[in-house]
């Protein structure tokens, strides 16, 4: 049996260099500690993972046209203090696991500086841990209060869900509803959705009395929307993103359900005008200024900005840019001013954007803190109706 | 009782959907035993074909017509190019020959009409009121499209000479190539027919379920489900398993839970393949088309 | 429909050195790829290890058992969550929770495995697919499991106080964990287990005969692809640190398939270079697409996937793998060609006559009863093939069954060896009851056949063959074989034994031949050989010597009474009727199903009804076919 000795030397010899290998390994990564390099000459690169396809593409895209026209600009400009800067963007298929790949590929592989993205909480969320561990700043643009809720080196743009939720509870109470049915997006956006607005509710006497859920890549609602008919609640609640909150939207008004209905900030893009159609009429959601530029007064502080984020955004896309793309220009607007103010440490990347006061982007004017790693409030959102297939400012509203 | 109804009526429309795709899958499979994986591919296609072409202005009518010729054109290059030069095709040369497409088919749908997921014009827009239950015009088109789609297939597979000849082929290979029937023209055959059902089953679906670069996958499995539930080799036994099998989802979404729906779908194929490999409506071992 | 995947092992002689070789090539540049490679290409190397651990046990799946899974994602999920529950919820650490992980997994593809492995071919491909979605759906409404979101925080593994936090630990980490899955698997496919479920993909039934417990051994490796997966899984939730429902999805266990399929599932290391291919040409397209295509975004790679799929599919279906053996044969020049039909006889060992052969303790005394069948029945539609067939057999005495074509023998012996079941009937086996039951109880109950028509196992040698006869006499399972040290003595023993009963049998030069490249009269031959190797104490023979020449016949005539010397008892269905009455103790004659006549050769030479039946109507047109089919004019 000459060759199964001869096999069994082999293993033993493979399993020699492999441990032999692994040391070398460890003599040559030293210490390992952080994943960003802090090399204050060479290029400075921004790393994005967005939901460019899969449930999330109508936000995905957007976003990453927006920070493809910023990075260009920026290279116009000649960089940040003569440093080029390379933009790198994944897309996670709108997955929780493909965010957590591409977040691991980014810090690992191409050591960027700083992370944007996911443009969902679900794959906002998968990205956290690695952005902790590795000490990488990120800054996501999607809406759930979760994503930054104790965090460190995390922050985000979009209105936290709990500022949104307060907006839509202050106009409930106006009109004088006390109950509220619920049809929450089944991922990570609507998760303890239902809880918040209890909690807010509970001051001004609203609850939820029923909670439907949906899946964000879901079609048919006939279900959901059958039992929300039967929970006769003074409001119905859909809390989603576009495709499916305008299918929602298209199924509620179908069904001839007559209660009022609103929608999350989730909506902000035409792929909602789009899938809702005439449906939508009537529906309030808040949402970020954006959408509704030109109905601005002329003395809203933002209005100058978010015009000029229109038209350079038309001029190249051919077609108006969502309140999406605006979460990422806030994202980008935000990473380039702490790195042109402090370079590319992280650690002190991490200390400015906890410090940004006043910083008046397309979703609101940010003033973070340690704490709040949000910087937005309720006075960053306006309701917004939907008139013959526009966007329109609800009037009256207490601002 | 409303909400029933309701529900009755939402299952069937999808369950329709699942039907025809179904046929599809039925019409390859009884051919020459390949369980055709590209199948919810031929309904997306469709769909993305029909949309945009309505987008660049051509009339309705002329756009659904393109996208399922083009379907059908695309279903039957498909066999000549990838089923036809295999010699000893087993299950699993077919179902990897078949994901190959499939995966191609939707990566080249993503490049070319990118990633959002939108919904064709309806035939008639708008819904009614019956009693309490709210129709949506395309439904009736879906259920009455479905119904005419499938009886013309069941009647070509039961009255004409080509129809039988198919038959032949899947019951009795050996007998109908003595009788001068070629299986190679039967497979090509085969194909034609599951593209063009295929795609009919994506632009009825578009209007009301959308239709994006990966929305065939679900629809081919869901329409694999339908046609395993009736045997995978009989018309009949597909289109009443796409009904069973949208009625079963709607009710399962409406009275149990929204979440478990797809769970449904596959565990009913789970145990009817386990327990009634013949299908839910198949007699045991006979072979009917 | 014979619808047959690669076998691993297949040719088995050749395939035991190619295997180690491979696995040794696979191993040296897992190893070298840290020293020469870019941190990006070891990121990739790090997703392709994982993946090819779970691509392993699909191929092992697909090789041994012949079956195709798709719902492999399910158990890699199954195992990653239980691992990401552990760690997190109850602070686990890494090592005892992947045990742990694993071993739940385990038992739930046995739960999954009982009632799915009912099932063949597409049938099973499709209901493992709903598997995976239905664990999808099940992740996803699970709060406990963190709903859509998953499970996050996941640490890296740490061992010896050391986190192994980048690419290139993780990998190496990764290494010998593989290298010892390539390794495991390779003893399974070389040992009885290996051998015995190779045999069943080349003809179910004659391994059944011999005692293989089919359906016992392909639940078996179904679990074992499962361990597979599910450390895959485990290894998946700390490289990435969060766990979703994706993780079961159907593209996952699309990308095994591709993986293990790829590589080639005719071998062992296959599904790691499958593992390396798919990831490597997944980043590669993802960095090339867009260059081609400017404005492509999102997975359009998957263009080159699905035509590199199919183009495979069409040009190489034995994956990369094929491609090496191929290259293999053509340097050496292939060795293999047929042994010519007219090599000569095979040389039985000219022994005085009725001395015992495989004599043993415990064989049950001459004249015991051994197989009682009664009222055996058989309806095909309205044709009764076998009605109400009666038979006795004791220790120790050659039977013989005979009568015209379509009398009804062979379905009579298929009926008693439980191959088909009766439509009534009784037929008891040293005291156990087999009929309607699988084959391999027969077997077990100490009895076992040869076929009519031949069910050699194709891609074995002949020695391969006569070893699987040896299953029942051999112990040793999936863990020892695994192990290798436990069973390796026990292999050594059942290959002596299989090599001196084809000394027995004049086959000792060919053992080493695959058994398909012998002459038709030969393979015949192996049949008997395999047959006796399980050391049976009833022998059902159909048309032993149909194709042997004249003095191979004597020989095995020869060969029969000194078994029956032994203490065998012997049932054997035969055309050359006068063999049959000069060898046979007694003579049973079936027409159309009916058992006309049963008495000592003298009685049934004399019965007139057997007379009129099939001895008057044409002896001599019998005699000359049989006389054609040996070659000897």
């Amino acid at each position: 049996m000459g060759r199964r000795t001869a096999t069994t030397r082999t293993a033993a010899l493979l399993a020699a260099m492999t441990l032999s290998l692994a040391a070398c390994a460890e003599s040559e990564e030293g210490g390992g500690g952080s994943g960003a390099s802090a090399d204050e000459t060479g290029p400075i690169t921004i790393g994005a993972v967005l939901d460019i396809t899969g449930a999330g593409a109508s936000l995905g895209v957007p976003e990453r046209q927006a920070l493809e026209l910023l990075a260009a600009q920026l290279e116009e400009e000649g960089g940040i203090d003569g440093r080029e800067v390379e933009l790198i963007i994944e897309d996670n298929q709108s997955t929780e696991d493909g965010a957590a790949k591409a977040m691991n590929k980014l810090v690992n592989e191409d050591e960027v500086d700083i992370v944007l993205g996911a443009s969902r909480t679900g794959p906002s969320l998968a990205m956290r841990p690695i952005a902790e561990s590795s000490e990488t700043p990120m800054i996501s643009l999607a809406a759930n209060q979760a994503i930054v809720d104790g965090s460190e080196w995390v922050f985000k743009t979009a209105q936290n869900d709990r500022v949104v939720i307060e907006r839509m509870i202050d106009y409930m109470a106006e009109q004088g509803w006390s109950t509220i049915g619920l049809a929450r997006d089944a991922s990570g956006f609507g998760e303890g959705v239902q809880e918040m607005f209890d909690e807010v509710g509970a001051e001004q006497g609203l609850s939820v009395v029923a909670t439907e859920k949906f899946a964000p890549d879901a079609t048919d609602f006939t279900a959901q929307m059958v039992n929300l008919r039967n929970a006769g609640a003074d409001v119905n609640v859909i809390w989603g993103i576009p495709p499916a909150a305008g299918l929602a939207q298209r199924a509620y008004d179908q069904l001839g359900i007559e209660t009022p209905v609103m929608q999350s900030h989730g909506i902000g893009n035409q792929v909602f005008l789009d899938t809702s159609g005439e449906a939508a009429a009537g529906m309030v959601a808040p949402l970020g200024r954006l959408v509704v530029a030109e109905q601005l007064p002329d003395d809203d502080p933002q209005k100058e900005i978010i015009t000029e984020f229109i038209d350079a955004y038309t001029a190249e896309f051919g077609a108006g840019p969502s309140t999406f793309s605006g979460h990422a220009y806030d994202g980008w607007q935000l990473a380039v001013d702490a790195l042109r103010e402090v370079g590319t440490d992280p650690q002190a990347i991490r200390e400015h954007l906890e410090g940004v006061t006043d910083f008046t982007g397309i979703s609101g004017t940010f003033t973070m803190t340690p704490e709040d790693h949000s910087g937005l409030t309720k006075e960053a959102l306006v309701l917004v109706t939907v008139e013959d297939g526009q966007w329109q400012l609800v009037p009256d509203q207490a601002d | 009782m409303t909400d029933l109804l309701q529900l009755l009526f939402a299952g069937l429309s999808q369950g329709a959907v699942y039907a025809l795709v179904a046929i599809g899958f039925v019409a390859i499979f009884t051919v020459s035993g390949v369980i055709n994986l590209a199948q919810g591919e031929f309904a997306a296609l469709a769909g993305l074909v029909a949309i945009s072409a309505v987008g660049s202005g051509l009339p309705l009518l002329a756009a659904v017509v393109l996208a399922v010729l083009s379907v059908a054109l695309v279903a039957v290059i498909m066999e000549r190019l990838v089923i036809f030069p295999v010699k000893r095709m087993t299950t699993l040369v077919s179902l990897i020959l078949t994901l190959g497409v499939s995966t191609g088919l939707k990566a080249l749908m993503l490049l070319v009409y990118g990633p959002n997921a939108e919904g064709l014009t309806p035939l008639t827009p708008g819904s009614f009121s019956l009693g309490g239950v709210s129709i949506r015009y395309q439904e009736l088109w879906i259920l009455l499209i479905a119904g005419v789609v499938s009886l013309a297939v069941y009647w070509f597979y039961e009255r004409t000479l080509a129809g039988k000849s198919l038959r032949a082929c899947a019951e009795q290979p050996v007998a109908a190539r003595l009788v001068g029937i070629s299986l190679t023209k039967a497979s090509l055959l085969s194909f034609l027919i599951a593209g063009t059902v295929g795609a009919i089953a994506g632009v009825l679906a578009s209007p009301i379920y959308f239709t994006s670069w990966e929305s065939g996958l679900t629809l081919g499995l869901k329409g694999f489900v339908a046609a395993t539930l009736g045997g995978l080799i009989s018309v009949r036994g597909a289109v009443l398993g796409g009904l069973l099998l949208g009625v079963l989802e709607t009710l399962t979404a409406g009275y149990i839970s929204t979440g478990l729906r797809d769970a449904v779908a596959f565990l009913l194929l789970i145990i009817v393949l386990v327990a009634r490999p013949a299908g839910i409506f198949g007699r045991t071992a006979e072979a009917r088309v | 429909m014979t619808r047959r995947l690669p076998r691993i092992g297949a040719h088995r002689r050749r395939s035991r050195r190619g295997d180690v070789i491979g696995i040794a090539v696979v191993a040296l540049l897992m190893l070298a790829l840290p020293l020469v490679a870019s941190s990006s290409v070891i990121n990739v190397g790090v997703y392709a290890l994982i993946y090819a651990l779970a691509a392993l046990g699909l191929s092992l799946l697909m090789g041994l058992a012949g079956q195709v899974s798709l719902g492999q994602a399910g158990f890699f999920a199954i195992g990653a969550y239980t691992q990401a529950v552990l760690v997190t919820r109850y602070e686990w650490s890494g090592l005892p929770a992947s045990v742990l992980a694993v071993a739940v997994t385990m038992t739930a593809a046995l739960l999954v495995g009982l009632p799915l492995l009912r099932l063949r071919g597409h049938y099973l491909a499709l209901a493992t697919l709903g598997f995976g979605i239905i664990v999808t759906v099940l992740a996803t409404e699970s709060d406990f499991l963190g709903a859509t979101s998953g499970i996050f925080g996941i640490t890296k593994p740490e061992l010896n106080n050391r986190t192994y936090n980048s690419p290139t630990e993780y990998y190496l980490l990764l290494v010998p964990v593989v290298l010892l899955g390539l390794w495991l698997a390779r003893n399974i496919v070389e040992s009885r287990i290996g051998r015995a479920l190779g045999a069943v993909n080349d003809s179910e039934v004659a391994a059944e005969s011999l005692g293989v417990d089919t359906f016992r051994l392909r639940v078996q490796v179904f679990v074992l692809s499962a361990a597979y997966a599910s450390v895959a899984g485990t290894a998946f939730a700390h490289w990435l640190g969060v766990i979703n429902p994706n993780a079961a999805n159907f593209p996952l266990s699309v990308k095994f398939l591709l993986m293990a399929v790829l590589g080639g599932v005719g071998s062992v290391y296959g599904a790691v270079v499958g593992a390396f291919a798919v990831e490597g040409l997944d980043d590669g397209l993802r960095r090339l697409i867009p260059e081609l295509l400017p404005g492509a975004v999102g997975e359009v790679q998957l263009i080159g996937f699905g035509i590199l799929l199919t183009t495979i599919m069409i040009f190489l279906p034995g994956g990369l793998h094929q491609l090496w053996t191929g290259a293999r044969r053509r340097m050496a020049g292939d060795t293999s060609a047929p042994v010519p039909e007219d090599e000569g006889e095979a040389r039985l060992e000219p022994v005085a006559d009725d001395v015992p052969l495989l004599a043993r303790e415990g064989r049950p005394a001459p004249g015991t009863p051994l197989l009682e069948v009664r009222g055996l029945t058989k309806r095909f539609g309205g044709v009764t093939a076998v009605d109400d067939f009666d038979l006795t057999v004791a220790a120790g005495e050659i039977v013989a069954l005979i009568g015209p074509n379509g009398a009804g023998k062979t379905t009579a012996f298929n009926m008693i060896s439980g191959a088909v079941p009766p439509t009534a009937g009784e037929v008891t086996m040293a005291g156990t009851r087999v009929e309607g039951r699988k084959p391999h109880v027969f077997a077990r109950a100490g009895a076992t056949r040869t076929f009519q028509n031949l069910q050699i196992f194709a891609s074995a040698t002949v020695l391969g063959n006569v070893m699987v006869g040896r299953h029942l006499r051999s112990r040793s399972g999936m863990l020892g074989a695994a192990l290798v040290l436990p069973a390796r003595r026990e292999e050594r023993a059942v290959e002596e034994s299989a090599r001196e009963l084809l000394e027995l049998l004049g086959l000792g030069e060919d053992a080493d031949r695959l058994a398909v490249d012998l002459p038709f009269g030969r393979q015949r031959l192996v049949e008997i050989a395999r047959a006796l190797a399980l050391d049976p104490d009833l022998l059902l023979l159909d048309e032993p010597m149909a194709g042997l020449s004249g003095t191979e016949r004597r020989e095995l005539a020869r060969l029969l009474r000194r078994l029956r010397a032994g203490g065998m008892a012997i049932v054997l269905v035969e055309h050359d009727v006068e063999a049959v009455l000069a060898l046979a103790d007694r003579v049973a004659v079936l027409e159309d199903g009916v058992r006309i006549a049963l008495g000592t050769p003298d009685e049934v030479r004399h019965d007139p009804a057997v007379i009129a039946a099939y001895l008057g109507v044409e002896p001599e047109d019998e005699a000359a076919t049989a006389a054609a089919e040996a070659g000897t004019p």
